[in-house]
């Protein structure tokens, strides 16, 4: 296989691929070291890990693979010329990227309520930046998804879906970490 | 390649194989939300969460990513995420 035919092989657009890429090397690396620093404190961690919502967790990782479903069948519905049928997945899929949003905002409301903030340990600065980081790409995500169910072109959806499923992507992998790895 | 241009997508075909993948995702999510009630050994318990993670990850990879067009591509992909589930595991078994 020449390396033209490799690139030509990734479906849809090579930037979304090399975006995905970069951005699951940044979690990816903030994962890793989040696990490295644990290795200083681990009863710190395990302790501080005990304080988080992990059942509002586990329903967000629901939420966020049902709006997968719903972009990945918007674009299938496009390509077959379903616009309306598209354009409503487009839309469900973003309200529920708002659903799970709620439920995050309602996790760091819980934990401002009793008075945890980055400072309280090491483990809350990752929990933070990784989980906040997350949730900006997901309100990113959210625009994006009703940008391409406003400008419809298949290519345009294909791009907004792709964003979103890495999305998607980030948060399976985050959630184990972050909130189970005790 | 040009997935508005593959015959394949002109039928009903994608939608079921993707409620196929959103099925098994849903079914791993419960799988990992049950698995943290058995009280296995912590060890344990880490290392399925991992795998299910990775078996989720490569779903939505191969699925609603459409790597499952470019195996190669996908077969990249999954190397380097369970080198990188391994690396997770034992950093958590240390």
């Amino acid at each position: 296989m020449s390396d033209a035919s490799a690139i030509d092989d990734l479906p849809g657009e090579l930037m979304m691929w090399v975006l995905i890429v970069s951005e699951l090397l940044v979690f990816g690396g903030g994962l890793l070291a989040f696990m490295a620093v644990r290795l200083t404190d681990p009863i710190g961690f395990a302790e501080a890990q005990s304080h988080l919502y992990r059942t509002g967790a586990a329903l967000n990782t629901v939420v966020l693979v049902s709006s997968g479903f719903l972009a990945a069948c918007a674009l299938a519905w496009r390509r077959t010329g379903a616009r309306l049928k598209a354009r409503l997945a487009l839309v469900a899929a973003a309200a529920l990227g708002v659903v799970f949003l709620i439920i995050k905002g309602a996790e760091y409301a819980g934990k401002a309520e009793v008075g945890i903030s980055y400072e309280t340990h090491p483990f809350f600065m990752f929990y933070y930046l990784l989980t906040g980081f997350h949730a900006a790409h997901v309100l990113a995500g959210v625009f994006l998804l009703l940008l391409v169910a406003w400008r419809d072109q298949p290519r345009n959806i294909e791009a907004g879906a792709q964003f979103w499923h890495m999305v998607d992507l980030v948060w399976v992998l985050l959630f184990p970490v972050v909130y189970l790895l005790a | 390649m040009d997935q508005s241009l593959n015959p394949e997508n002109t039928s009903a075909r994608p939608t079921r194989r993707l409620t196929l993948a959103w099925a098994t995702l849903i079914a791993l999510s419960l799988g990992a939300a049950v698995l943290t009630l058995l009280m296995l050994p912590a060890k344990v318990t880490g290392g399925v969460m991992l795998l299910l993670a990775l078996l989720k990850a490569r779903i939505i990879l191969a699925q609603y990513l459409e790597l499952a067009h470019a195996p190669d591509w996908l077969r990249g992909f999954t190397f380097v995420l369970v080198l990188f589930a391994l690396t997770l595991f034992g950093l958590f078994l240390i």
